[in-house]
């Protein structure tokens, strides 16, 4: 079910074409380009109000509050970097949330495959074989790598920006790192 | 003035035109110009986004809210954001003093006979 929001009452044709470009340009979740749609909607509207209260009629308020508001593309850009950071953030916090649980079940998984163990405590762990100690430290690693990344990928995406250098470009990085490594 | 000009400042200007109580974002862009004289006056359509980024670093709040029957974001500052503006204020008066005093015509040299 969609649950996108009916444009607002006098956003005119060329209103609603300058937000289909900016619109077109966005990447990220529908649910998130809706509501910065709608929040430049009500800005437009609003600066189209202060054109017609300056006197002009509203076709020309209309394409001066275009003006106003400039390029579609840069506008698109604006917002681009600010929805990576958030979209990295989520992976990042998702994957911090489960990482462990994943490390643990790669962990059991190795250990009950090459031992014969059953899934059910108690577990033998003493008398590993070299090739299971190996894919245990390897998967630890891999948590250790994911877990960082994550972190990184929290640090430089949500509050911790006001005390950190803006670096919102490795925020995917970061993300797609612990991705990577999560997989 | 241009947003390169700006660049560096847009931050603490947003969070000192939302100093006074909450605005919806053309509300705070007409601030912006009121309140610089005219001096200031970037696209529109570029605040909002660095509004956005302000939001999320934890330093502005915004909240959906219909007024006269239409639907806007209303931001304010957190706790946060006035520390941060109170920082921003400090670092830019000691900015503005060093730089005031570089720019000044330097007293010419007193030759020495």
């Amino acid at each position: 079910m969609s649950r996108q929001r009916p444009p607002e009452p006098g956003a005119g044709p060329a209103v609603e074409g300058y937000l289909a470009e900016v619109k077109a340009r966005l990447p990220g979740p529908a649910r998130t380009r809706t509501g910065i749609v709608a929040e430049l909607r009500s800005g437009l509207l609003d600066a189209t109000d202060a054109h017609r209260s300056a006197g002009l009629p509203p076709p020309q308020a209309a394409l001066a509050a275009i003006h106003e508001f400039g390029d579609p593309v840069q506008v698109a850009v604006g917002f681009r970097a600010e929805i990576a950071a958030n979209l990295a953030r989520r992976v990042a916090v998702t994957l911090l949330v489960t990482g462990p649980l994943v490390g643990f079940l790669w962990i059991a998984a190795a250990a009950a495959s090459h031992l014969g163990i059953s899934l059910a405590p108690p577990w033998p762990w003493t008398g590993l074989s070299p090739g299971v100690s190996v894919s245990i430290y390897l998967v630890a690693v891999a948590a250790g790598v994911t877990a960082w990344a994550a972190i990184l990928g929290i640090a430089t995406t949500g509050r911790l920006t006001r005390w950190l250098p803006a670096r919102p470009r490795r925020a995917p990085t970061a993300a797609a790192v612990a991705g990577v490594r999560c997989g | 003035m241009r947003a390169e000009t700006l660049k560096g400042h847009l931050d603490g200007i947003l969070l000192a035109v939302l100093e006074p109580g909450p605005r919806h974002g053309y509300a705070i862009m007409e601030a912006l110009r009121i309140r610089s004289g005219g001096h200031v006056d970037l696209p529109t359509g570029t605040v909002y986004p660095a509004l956005h980024r302000l939001e999320r670093a934890g330093l502005i709040q915004a909240t959906w809210s219909a007024v006269g029957g239409r639907r806007r974001r209303i931001y304010q500052l957190t706790p946060a954001g006035r520390r941060a503006l109170d920082t921003e204020r400090s670092t830019w008066r000691d900015f503005s003093t060093a730089v005031t005093a570089l720019l000044q015509p330097a007293s010419p040299a007193v030759s020495s006979p």
